[in-house]
């Protein structure tokens, strides 16, 4: 049950904004640098990032990408929904006619599907950015590493 | 992010054997019959599945599949891993750098944990329990 190099890496991106450039545009190339993705691919990924509205984009030569939500309110499922469309492990738990089965009507295991996906939405919605900046200054600070 | 057809159809399979463990051996073209499966898919799966231990088979015309524990100690965890192999959602990583290495820690691992212990904190005998309370409460006859 892997998650794609797509969310990962948006997070990734995400991140490193929140923590080295919350308040100011910042480029791609920045951004590739600070986290070693490629730019080629960030630049899709970001692209999907603006479309969703969590970020937007700056014209001129201070130009790139900035947030255009606060951090406390972005979160780590929020950006995978972003990227990746769903959350979702199993299609049927958002539409049971994606399920081709004769029997889907009498399904025994429909429910772990949508309990699985709540534990994922449930995890994921909880962490935001604005807490793992949090987290992260803790660290950077000397604190104990959880 | 995806479950695979193997884990879906294993786990089905699995909650169907134990719904119908009181008839003693279930026969695979009888699960499969009911849960509208490939029964090729089935024995491959069960194939499986017996290797790690949670069903016994047996061979011949009175033979079929059994659960190798009660279903009270199979956790549907379990029977995942023994399926999908490890259900972590981020992929091995190389120790890559120290944002990632942060991101791991408080995000990933977290979201690993919540979904473990959901699919640990339910067993074979669970499912059971409520698909039987569901069905006589819907006064259907899924059983």
């Amino acid at each position: 049950m892997k998650l794609s190099t797509k969310g990962r890496y948006a997070l990734e991106g995400l991140f490193y904004m929140a923590i080295a450039t919350p308040d100011r545009a910042v480029s791609i190339k920045e951004i590739a640098t600070g986290t070693g993705i490629s730019a080629a691919y960030l630049e899709q990924i970001f692209f999907k990032l603006k479309q969703s509205g969590i970020i937007r984009t700056v014209r001129g030569a201070r130009g790139g990408f900035i947030f255009n939500q606060p951090l406390s309110e972005i979160s780590v499922g929020q950006i995978i929904r972003a990227v990746e469309g769903s959350l979702v492990p199993v299609k049927c738990v958002e539409s049971l006619s994606a399920c081709t089965s004769r029997v889907r009507g009498t399904c025994i295991s429909r429910q772990v599907w949508v309990e699985l996906s709540d534990a994922l939405a449930r995890a994921a919605d909880s962490i935001t950015l604005d807490r793992l900046r949090t987290e992260w200054k803790t660290e950077q600070e000397g604190g104990m590493p959880r | 992010m995806k479950i695979s057809t193997r884990g879906r159809y294993g786990l089905r399979a699995m909650i169907d054997l134990a719904l119908h463990a009181e008839e003693g051996r279930v026969p695979l073209a009888a699960i499969a019959a009911r849960q509208d499966l490939s029964l090729n898919y089935l024995e491959s799966i069960f194939s499986a599945l017996k290797r790690a231990g949670f069903v016994l088979g047996m061979a011949g015309a009175q033979g079929g599949y059994s659960l190798a524990r009660p279903a009270e100690q199979i956790s549907l965890q379990s029977i995942l891993e023994a399926l999908e192999g490890d259900l972590s959602i981020s992929e091995e990583l190389d120790a890559g750098t120290p944002l990632r290495a942060f991101l791991k820690r408080h995000v990933w691992d977290a979201i690993d944990q919540e979904v473990e212990i959901t699919l640990r904190a339910t067993s074979l005998a669970e499912m059971v329990e409520r698909i039987q309370l569901q069905a006589s409460s819907a006064d259907s006859s899924i059983l």
